[in-house]
């Protein structure tokens, strides 16, 4: 009776799942039963053997591309439905339903002040200009623009044209600052058939990284843009945010495990220096520097590598 | 596992989280995202299956996050969803017999997943490493062999090195339950892989 508990429990025993007095019991009788013995050491045996397949940890390339498709999804996901919205937060619910007339009417406005004003031209307002000429200003909606013609910004100042069609060409003009020259060369950056606009765009959307859109912008173009160029000027505007956003360093650590173009490898190696401590980029680092088909990688990845200090 | 600063971390990042706080959520994401992936590929054996169990896990956290009670941790949370999600992807694979050794990377090749497994020892030789693959495929074949609830106990307590009461609370069950069903998975593999000690 005694051995056959103690058999049972042989591979809690093994696991470290007995309780003390339990242990205590199985070890008192292992010193004096041969038969119980020859059974833990069969099923030490089997342990040993079977922990050969070791657990392979993800690679970094393949926790990094996990991460980035995991940012993108929740950018379009949604919490909850919408009994939760209304069980949770009444006090918002409420607001909104107070404020919908007003809020009706608002849209109504603009509808009718974006009807007339199909064709306008901004005054130049200096370096900081505010965000338009006034709260009844038009607004346009992505949907109706089929693509940017040109966009070109005056010698000297940061004024800057944008030229786009809706149903015939129209152009806009206004500061950098100006929300609806920004909305443009969002949508150019994102959208347009032509990379040179792309570039133009990007180019331009590098002057403001802190605007979050300008940095998913930047971070998308990075990622899904097909020309190097647009790219490598993405990736240069998003160098400064590589220590203190992580997404924007996943973003540039993906451009150096997968990019096709060896220029913006190099570059995404650079910023990614200043954080080489990072766990993932070291091991990034480590398998670019054993693995890589380029030897420029290979080198600077290894000479990154070694002005690590040694962990043990 | 997570320790009790990380427990107290986790509980403010889902309060924000469940305030709608999308980095909250994401950084929450950074606490297990690699254990999540670990584990997905370890049972799937597959990159491709495993990113989409990742993704897949991790969506229905955000958009469930709102209903957490804190009735459990979050990493009892989300290891409940990603081994619901790997028992449902094993039992699909049992239904379809895959091969088990033989695993496919995100271009669709396949290899075998103890291939990538660097050898780091000196004087690795190929006769030694070939060896290692022939044992891997061997216990890739008696894990196969097990159900896909075996499986899971004995990959969360052996491979992951959980605790019984906690595979029990991932798997909706008791400790006993656990315990029972990781004797059965032992004795299975005892008897699969008895000519290899």
């Amino acid at each position: 009776m005694k051995c056959e508990w103690v058999q049972e429990n042989i591979l809690l025993y093994i696991y470290n799942e007995l309780a003390d007095d339990a242990r205590y019991e199985v070890e008192q009788h292992l010193g004096r039963c041969p038969e119980c013995a020859t059974e833990l050491k069969a099923a030490r045996g089997f342990h040993a053997t079977i922990s050969k397949r070791g657990v392979q940890e993800p690679t970094p390339n393949l926790l990094a591309s996990s991460r980035m498709r995991l940012q993108e999804a929740l950018e379009t996901a949604e919490q909850g439905g919408l009994w939760r919205r209304l069980t949770f937060d009444p006090a918002s619910w409420l607001r909104q339903v107070r404020f919908s007339p007003a809020l009706a009417a608002v849209i109504f406005m603009v509808g009718f002040g974006g009807g007339i004003g199909a064709m306008y031209k901004m005054t130049p307002q200096g370096p900081i200009a505010g965000p338009g000429p006034g709260p009844q200003a038009p607004t346009f909606s992505e949907a109706s623009i089929t693509g940017i013609r040109s966009v070109t910004q005056e010698p000297g100042s940061n004024q800057v044209s944008v030229k786009y069609d809706t149903v015939q060409t129209q152009e806009a003009t206004g500061s950098l600052n100006d929300q609806r020259i920004q909305q443009l060369l969002l949508f150019a950056a994102r959208n347009n058939y032509s990379s040179g606009v792309r570039m133009d765009s990007v180019d331009l959307l590098t002057q403001k990284p802190d605007d979050t859109r300008v940095r998913e912008a930047l971070k998308y173009a990075l990622q899904y843009d097909t020309n190097p160029g647009v790219r490598l000027k993405a990736i240069e505007g998003l160098g400064s945010f590589v220590k203190d956003d992580t997404s924007v360093r996943d973003a540039v650590l993906r451009a150096l495990m997968t990019d096709g173009n060896q220029g913006v490898r190099t570059q995404a190696l650079l910023l990614l220096q200043p954080v080489k401590a990072d766990g993932l980029v070291r091991g990034a680092l480590q398998h670019l520097a054993e693995t890589d088909q380029n030897q420029y990688i290979r080198s600077q990845a290894r000479s990154v590598l070694a002005q690590l200090p040694e962990i043990d | 596992m997570a320790g009790q600063g990380s427990r107290i971390d986790d509980t403010m990042l889902i309060r924000e989280a469940q305030r709608g706080n999308r980095a909250a959520f994401e950084e929450l994401v950074r606490h297990y995202d690699q254990a999540v992936l670990r584990l997905a590929l370890h049972l799937t054996g597959s990159e491709p299956d495993a990113q989409d169990i990742f993704q897949e896990a991790f969506l229905k956290a955000y958009k469930n996050v709102g209903s957490f009670r804190f009735e459990c941790s979050f990493y009892t949370w989300i290891y409940r969803i990603v081994t619901n999600l790997c028992l449902d992807h094993l039992r699909k694979r049992q239904v379809r017999k895959e091969d088990a050794p033989v695993t496919t990377d995100a271009s669709g090749e396949e290899y075998s997943l103890l291939d990538q497994v660097p050898d780091g020892r000196a004087g690795a030789n190929p006769e030694r490493d070939l060896m290692r693959r022939q044992l891997g495929a061997r216990i890739n074949g008696a894990l196969e062999k097990l159900t896909p609830r075996e499986r899971m106990v004995f990959e969360l307590k052996h491979y992951h090195g959980l605790k019984l009461r906690t595979v029990g609370e991932i798997l909706h069950t008791t400790e006993e339950t656990a315990k029972n069903t990781l004797f059965r998975a032992t004795q299975k593999l005892r008897g699969s892989l008895a000519d290899m000690r």
